[in-house]
């Protein structure tokens, strides 16, 4: 890679190419009790320049997917089978050394708790600089890396000056800018945000929301949004995967996805969500508790909870169909999940 | 006293009298400058609050962190003792203003008051069963033997959903998710048959789908034996489904208060505006209006006497510089806005809407 690369210019981007192909994930955590099976053949495929979005309640998968893709993984975590290809090179076929080479670079993460991403005794500027460091020794001079950074705080919206400061100077909602600052620091194709406004208040986290969807188009990025609020992933993202038990239950265009969900599980999510807008309509709560997932249940993993449930459920499990447009559905009774009438417009 | 006396039966129908009259709560917080040195600058973190909550209403107090809002709802509880201001309660058999009371009266206040924390993970003694748990008020108020409170805990843990009941009593607070724990805080709120609830984020750390059964719980309880809340929450959205009324806060002044459907859908004061049209929409087809104040909430750190908003507010004008922070003033059924410019801003959006 050379400096011209690094510029804060768009990249050229041709929508019909995959960048980032998940194939069949399996992953299990390894604990005393046994093997908790948290991602449970998951497939998804990303487009270059597109933003998906990944929701589920906690203990879906939805993190382990995401630190798969980063390799970042505890040491407890067993991949048992699946593919990870980033323009088409299966990342988990690397040595530790060449993933670290990609980590930055090619992928970028925004974690949750932007409070917690930075080292409170390093000034902000420095801790940017270390990345830089690690993809680009001796190809930038100091000063270099000084301009660059600049450039990076003036798109995201942070005054220069603050690089000499020290985190907790920060507020919230500037801390969260500049750890997207950091992540597009060594010019990534990817960006994997989990959880990226969480923390924040409602316009603060509009503001963040609105700076990440303009970074997106601006530079040509792609990224990954993993978050258990609905409605974010709803204004970010043109592609929707619903978790549920480690399974992707139900994926398609964002739209299709709200407009009409088809797994019981995502409309019954969609069902309970309270929405300040629209008719105040009746919220279904959700039966029951997430299954225990080092034994979880046979056949379909929802079928405890389910409104639909045959016998069928309960012994054979539902693979990913498309049902038409991209919009991908997981259950053996899709077709009769009732319409959100009157829900969402 | 006998668990007896506070059965479950419906409180006696409301009177005329509101529950809570609040009249210009203060709380000021010194800022520590030194071991030896007298404090000179003050957070004003409540700074003169007035409102009621009648029996059996739910009045919703909302607004971004650090405006004021947890430690309005301390103070209504008694874990903090306000700097200035009075709070009047009436119920039953009571009527005093409780906000410099100490000692035994506080004691004796709180068989009537409750509250439930945000973090079921941190608001319970991983040590103590559920039992313990719940049964504690029952304990340091002295009332009952320990058969009667067992049975009285029983009865709770049915009446929240945590059935069968005899499995939960001696079971660990570790042993629970976390929704089976917000239920164990429901029941160690109502174990005294309280007629005043401060749930603050009761349901913000629970998932989606466990959030809506905390939340129809919670109301269904309400409704039962007119349990007054006050429920503190970032979440305009769930404020919509538990509160009658909203109060929205901003650096320690409610800016706008009203019955939650009029504020919803006809909201005046522009903080009200923007956090309305900040909030994320689960419907991609539809547009937001776009937010126009800018930054985020300040400490109010000896706060300037001019309105609390002026610096982010789009509408500022000389009379907002000029004048001190704007009165409440009925704008509305039961809508009380606190703003210089109601009439010129609303007039100004109504025109660039066409």
């Amino acid at each position: 890679m050379t400096l011209s690369q690094l510029s804060l210019e768009a990249r050229q981007v041709d929508p019909s190419l995959p960048l980032l192909e998940v194939d069949q994930l399996v992953m299990h955590y390894k604990i005393k009790a046994g093997s908790v099976s948290a991602v449970d053949n998951v497939t998804f495929t990303l487009h270059q320049g597109e933003a998906i979005g990944l929701v589920g309640e906690s203990g879906c998968g939805k993190t382990s997917v995401a630190l798969s893709l980063l390799r970042l993984l505890p040491q407890n975590a067993q991949h048992i089978s699946g593919e990870i290809r980033l323009n088409g090179e299966n990342l988990l076929w690397l040595s530790a050394e060449e993933m670290r080479q990609r980590r930055w670079k090619d992928i970028a993460m925004v974690f949750q708790g932007a409070m917690n991403s930075w080292n409170p005794v390093y000034r902000v500027g420095d801790q940017i600089r270390e990345a830089l460091d690690t993809h680009y020794r001796g190809v930038m001079t100091y000063a270099e890396q000084r301009a660059h950074m600049e450039k990076l705080f003036a798109a995201v919206g942070l005054p220069a000056d603050m690089l000499d400061r020290y985190p907790h100077e920060f507020s919230g909602g500037m801390r969260q800018r500049a750890v997207i600052a950091m992540a597009l620091s060594c010019g990534p194709q990817l960006i994997i945000a989990d959880e990226p406004t969480t923390a924040l208040d409602v316009i603060v986290q509009d503001q963040i929301l609105k700076e990440l969807k303009r970074i997106q188009a601006d530079l040509g990025m792609s990224i990954v949004y993993i978050s258990h609020d609905i409605a974010v992933i709803a204004e970010v993202t043109d592609s929707l995967g619903v978790m549920y038990a480690g399974n992707l239950v139900e994926y398609g265009p964002t739209a299709d996805v709200f407009a009409r969900p088809r797994h019981p599980y995502a409309y019954l999510l969609l069902r309970s969500t309270p929405s300040i807008t629209g008719p105040r309509r009746k919220l279904a709560p959700l039966q029951g508790e997430p299954p225990d997932l080092l034994n979880p249940p046979t056949g379909c993993r929802f079928h405890p909870r389910c409104p639909f449930a045959t016998e069928r459920c309960a012994v054979e499990n539902p693979p990913l169909e498309d049902i038409g447009g991209g919009h991908k559905v997981a259950c053996w009774h899709w077709d009769q999940v009732p319409e959100l009438e009157g829900l969402q417009r | 006293m006998t668990v007896a006396d506070r059965s479950m039966a419906p409180s006696a129908p409301s009177s005329e009298l509101p529950l809570l009259d609040i009249v210009d709560l203060q709380m000021h917080f010194p800022v520590s400058r030194g071991l030896f040195r007298a404090p000179t600058e003050f957070v004003h973190a409540v700074d003169g609050i007035s409102f009621e909550i009648a029996p059996g209403e739910s009045l919703g107090l909302v607004g971004e962190s650090g405006c004021g809002k947890s430690t309005t709802g301390r103070m209504l509880v008694k874990l903090l003792e306000p700097t200035g201001g009075s709070i009047m309660f009436r119920d039953r058999d009571y009527e005093r203003d409780v906000a410099h009371i100490k000692g035994k009266e506080t004691k004796e206040f709180r068989r009537r008051v409750q509250m439930i924390f945000q973090d079921p993970y941190e608001s319970m003694n991983p040590r103590r069963t559920i039992f313990d748990t719940v049964s504690e008020p029952l304990a340091v108020q002295k009332v009952g033997n320990v058969p009667e409170r067992e049975q009285r805990v029983l009865e709770l843990l049915r009446l929240v959903g945590l059935t069968p009941a005899e499995n939960f009593l001696f079971r660990y607070p570790h042993e629970l998710s976390g929704g089976q724990r917000q239920r164990v805080a429901v029941a160690r709120a109502l174990v005294m048959n309280p007629s005043f609830i401060v749930a603050d984020e009761p349901t913000s750390m629970l998932d989606v789908s466990i959030r809506i059964s905390v939340m129809e719980l919670m109301a269904g309880l309400a409704r039962e034996f007119q349990v007054s809340y006050l429920y503190i929450t970032h979440d305009l959205a769930v404020a919509r489904y538990m509160c009658d009324r909203i109060a929205v806060m901003y650096l320690g002044k409610i800016v706008e208060i009203g019955p939650t459907e009029e504020i919803l859908s006809r909201p005046q004061h522009p903080y009200t505006r923007a956090l309305l049209s900040a909030v994320p929409v689960p419907d991609p087809s539809q547009k937001r209006t776009a937010v126009e104040i800018k930054g985020g909430v300040s400490k109010p750190v000896n706060p300037p006497p001019e309105c609390r908003f002026i610096e982010r507010c789009p509408f500022a004008a000389e009379v907002c510089r000029t004048n001190p922070h704007p009165p409440l003033e009925l704008r509305g059924d039961r809508h009380y806005v606190a703003c210089y410019r109601v009439d010129e801003i609303n007039a100004a959006i109504a025109a660039a809407a066409g």
